[in-house]
């Protein structure tokens, strides 16, 4: 069901997104960097999920939260002529690959117990 | 357990949020680089040159707007006025003249363009000058002077209007007109009668010195030439009339 609606809600974006106007080029920076900021925070929130630790306000907050901050920190770098989205990034991504880690090793122990109780 | 239904409804608008932020992101990414070079300094560059590009784009945008409301006013204020409206009719044919204000009409197009050659098959013991095979500034003013001559009213080159100030001067490998560089092929629109217009093309004329040079040259009498206005600033410091 959860995840239905999740493919249901990526297709209307990308059509939605598809069709809306182009942004200038300046701020496509900024933007790329907002979806790093929250796309690490959607694997976080699967994790969480998969802890069972998963909290709605932690959640919505960490999505915009990060993303704005992550569009702050690098109009900063900009002024101070600092790549500070490097930094960004390196943490962001950094953070995706241990959540990824994280839902992996979860779904293979539970593929590898599945599998144990159908050899028993 | 949580409440299952907001989970998802939650969920469902960040990936809605996310998938519009990457399909905008990605089209914006398509629309302006070409091919990303894996020198972080070329793309860096190009980053550069975009965005300056855009804030250029961004104040002639600008300036067309602030027109635009420079000419709603002077409508507002000449209401009603016949004495005003005799005024600002006298700015139209004024702007008109001085090449402040789009024209069209009859005319020439003139493409001129480097010569196509391959420079490497000639023989270069025999060969003259090998920047013969160039447009110079010098073949682009003859041109203009010739297309007075027949009586131009209004000429362009590459969008850029010919208006009393202007220079037609060599800039290294581009030329440098109004003081904005443009590089081959050059498109020079002049209105004015087309038939008088195409006697450029005459045998010993200034179009069949280019053809002799093996440059591009071709003439188009077209009915419908639009030119655009000069887009510069015009700045008279010396000038004063004589009481």
């Amino acid at each position: 069901m959860v995840i239905l609606i999740m493919i249901i809600a990526c297709i209307l974006g990308a059509i939605v997104g598809l069709n809306a106007p182009m942004i200038s080029y300046t701020y496509s920076s900024y933007l790329a960097i907002a979806i790093v900021a929250a796309l690490d925070s959607v694997f976080g929130g699967i994790a969480s999920v998969i802890n069972k630790r998963f909290d709605m306000k932690t959640f919505i907050s960490g999505f915009f939260g990060n993303a704005i901050l992550a569009i702050l920190l690098t109009v900063l770098g900009e002024k101070l002529n600092v790549d500070i989205y490097l930094a960004a990034i390196v943490v962001f991504v950094g953070r995706m690959f241990s959540n990824l880690g994280i839902i992996r090793r979860y779904y293979v122990e539970k593929w590898t117990n599945k599998i144990a109780e159908k050899n028993k | 357990m949580i409440n299952k239904k907001n989970v998802s409804i939650v969920l469902g608008i960040m990936c809605f949020a996310l998938t519009i932020g990457i399909c905008i992101q990605i089209k914006t990414v398509k629309k302006y680089s070409s091919p990303v070079s894996t020198s972080y300094e070329v793309n860096n560059l190009r980053t550069q040159v975009l965005k300056y590009k855009e804030r250029y784009d961004d104040i002639i945008e600008e300036t067309e707007k602030i027109d635009n409301e420079l000419q709603r006013e002077i409508e507002k204020a000449t209401e009603n006025n016949s004495e005003l409206e005799y005024a600002k009719n006298q700015i139209i044919d004024g702007n008109k003249i001085i090449g402040l204000s789009e024209v069209k009409g009859p005319g020439v197009v003139i493409r001129v363009e480097d010569s196509k050659i391959d420079l490497s098959k000639l023989d270069i013991n025999k060969s003259m000058d090998l920047s013969n095979y160039i447009v110079h500034d010098m073949d682009l003013l003859k041109v203009v002077n010739e297309l007075k001559n027949a009586g131009a009213e209004a000429i362009s080159i590459n969008e850029q209007r010919i208006i009393s100030t202007t220079s037609i001067i060599c800039g290294g490998n581009t030329i440098s007109i109004n003081g904005e560089k443009i590089g081959s092929p050059f498109v020079i629109k002049a209105i004015g009668s087309p038939e008088a217009l195409a006697n450029l093309e005459r045998p010993g004329g200034c179009i069949a010195n280019l053809k002799e040079r093996e440059l591009v040259a071709v003439l188009k009498k077209d009915n419908d030439i639009t030119i655009p206005k000069y887009s510069g600033v015009l700045n008279f410091k010396y000038l004063s009339n004589v009481d």
